[in-house]
């Protein structure tokens, strides 16, 4: 059998001061959970966030700053020839959070 | 008495036709009367003293590559150690990967072992027999899997099976359709109990414990009256005994009519917070339900991390491009993950619950990886050297045993072969490996593995 992820996992993400701080995440899938930090619309940094409850943003040029929690969802092994899945993919689980530098 | 597994056999009076010819073929195999009293009095024969505890096996199918994961070796060439990096743990000076970062937190509690080989060929089959049983392959006489073993030594206790095997058993890995993971020789009254569906899914049911429709337990009672007395004629025809078969029935029944042995199976009774603790995935939830079983009286759960490596994102890391195209992605963003969450959940809940202490906790797999990538990026199949751990019971944390050498491609110090660790698993669950002995050809008593514990495991 392969494993099939169900459900939506959802986590609430809050910002104090530069410090990015998440809460536990319900229906938790177990895969892999980044911050995804984009800065006018293109990603900007990723950080690991599974055992890390919190993250301290270093990200310092102007733009407009939108930041969020991502879960790999897992569809299926299957990839491109380039090594990218064509099913499964991350994606968002948090509230997303904006501001402008 | 004498103890052959969990049947003691009477050597002064009360005995059994079974036990008689066991006791005699013992003695036609050398086992005299006198030897059998010294061995009762060495402690052979008194359950009461050992200091039982359970097992909890979580086996990697597939095989995850040793340099990517236990035993990195940073300074490498970069076609050797590979895209991942160390991280520190809570003991000083044992690294791991960067994507167990959970369990660096607990290494204090993992005894790793990184000298682990085999020496017969590269094949899944070949890793999973020896690493379930103990033993190496023999079409003739097929080895018993450790859970059955533990079956036979222990016994079960209550209703559940004492051996279970999560979420059910491995099926094609490629070469051949032995896997260990059968009662073997030892009969069907050992036979793991497979659960057969995934506990991660929302329509999960365990078709074992459901009665075929239109069954009611009064039509299941009376199916088992009329079996017993056919049996029963069964018996006084046959001049064997037909205990193995009578306890499997016995079994079946059991679980299907016990209140207790479905809810041990019902995850539904768990909270959200913990079940979203272990993962919503199948090994997440596979390893809960191995904490529910062994905390209501199953002595030996295995949980097989994926039942095949073909077409599935698993530990077979050859990067084929085909149906074995497992990559650093699957590694980096599900398999590592969702173990390093599953594990540490584990061992979160069983050390809260008070069972760590009365549970081993063992991580196995059938090999090791190539220490060279290959010309896809993947790693191949390695028997010469890999990395498993223990937790629990009386495995003393923090410590590693054994080393390979600067490649990875071969034991350096304190070489472990598979035998060595499934003698450790039994001395780590209270058997003493001199005294208590299995039914082997013609019923002569023989030892449950040929090999000693890894004695700086308990030190």
């Amino acid at each position: 059998m392969d494993q099939r992820f169900e459900g939506q996992p959802k986590a609430e993400i809050r910002l104090e001061g530069r410090r990015l701080i998440r809460g536990e995440v319900t229906n938790d899938w177990g895969s892999q959970l980044i911050w995804e930090i984009r800065r006018n619309g293109e990603v900007a940094a990723t950080a690991a966030a599974r055992a890390n409850e919190s993250y301290e943003v270093t990200e310092t040029a102007p733009g407009q700053y939108e930041v969020v929690l991502r879960m790999f969802n897992y569809e299926g092994y299957e990839k491109d020839k380039d090594g990218k899945y064509t099913k499964s993919k991350f994606v968002d689980v948090s509230n997303k959070l904006t501001w402008t530098v | 008495m004498f103890q052959i597994g969990n049947e003691r056999v009477p050597v002064c009076h009360g005995v059994t036709r079974r036990s008689f010819l066991e006791a005699g073929s013992a003695g036609l195999a050398g086992l005299s009367l006198p030897s059998v009293l010294a061995l009762e009095a060495a402690g052979a024969v008194d359950p009461a003293k050992a200091e039982i505890r359970n097992c909890i096996t979580i086996f990697l199918v597939g095989s995850p590559g040793h340099l990517d994961t236990w035993d990195m070796k940073p300074e490498a060439p970069a076609e050797i150690r590979g895209k991942f990096k160390p991280i520190d743990t809570n003991v000083p000076g044992i690294q791991i990967c960067e994507h167990f970062p959970l369990m660096a937190r607990m290494m204090d509690k993992v005894a790793l072992i990184r000298s682990l080989h085999h020496k017969t060929g590269a094949t899944h089959e070949n890793g999973q027999r020896w690493m379930m049983t103990g033993h190496d392959f023999n079409p003739d006489s097929v080895k018993p899997h450790c859970g059955s073993v533990i079956s036979r030594v222990f016994g079960n206790r209550g209703t559940l099976p004492a051996a279970v095997v999560l979420p059910g058993k491995i099926g094609n890995t490629g070469a051949g359709p032995f896997h260990g993971q059968t009662a073997g020789y030892l009969g069907s009254a050992h036979e793991p109990f497979f659960l057969g569906s995934d506990p991660a899914r929302s329509d999960f049911k365990v078709s074992d414990l459901s009665p075929p429709a239109g069954q009611t337990e009064f039509r299941l009672n009376a199916r088992r009256d009329l079996l017993r007395q056919v049996d029963e004629v069964q018996r006084r025809t046959e001049a064997n005994s037909s205990l193995g078969r009578d306890t499997a029935y016995a079994r079946a029944f059991n679980l299907l009519t016990s209140a207790e042995a479905k809810q041990a199976f019902e995850l539904g009774q768990e909270s959200d917070k913990i079940r979203d603790r272990y993962g919503r995935n199948t090994l997440g939830q596979s390893c809960l339900m191995a904490r529910r079983l062994v905390e209501r009286g199953c002595r030996h759960v295995t949980v097989n991390h994926f039942e095949t490596v073909f077409n599935i994102s698993c530990w077979d890391m050859h990067a084929d491009g085909g149906g074995l195209n497992n990559t650093y992605a699957d590694y980096e963003q599900l398999l590592c993950p969702q173990f390093d969450w599953a594990f540490t959940a584990l061992i979160e809940d069983l050390s809260q619950r008070g069972l760590l202490d009365n549970t081993v906790v063992c991580v196995l797999s059938e090999m090791g990886r190539t220490p060279n990538l290959n010309g896809r990026g993947g790693r191949d199949h390695h028997p010469n050297a890999w990395t498993n751990f223990m937790v629990g019971g009386p495995i003393r944390g923090g410590q590693v045993i054994g080393s390979t050498d600067k490649t990875g491609a071969r034991p350096q110090n304190n070489p472990v072969e598979p035998p060595q660790i499934l003698a450790s698993i039994y001395h780590a669950m209270g058997i003493d490996l001199e005294t208590t002995m299995l039914p082997g050809p013609g019923s002569r008593p023989i030892r449950l593995v040929e090999a000693e514990p890894i004695s700086q495991l308990f030190s």
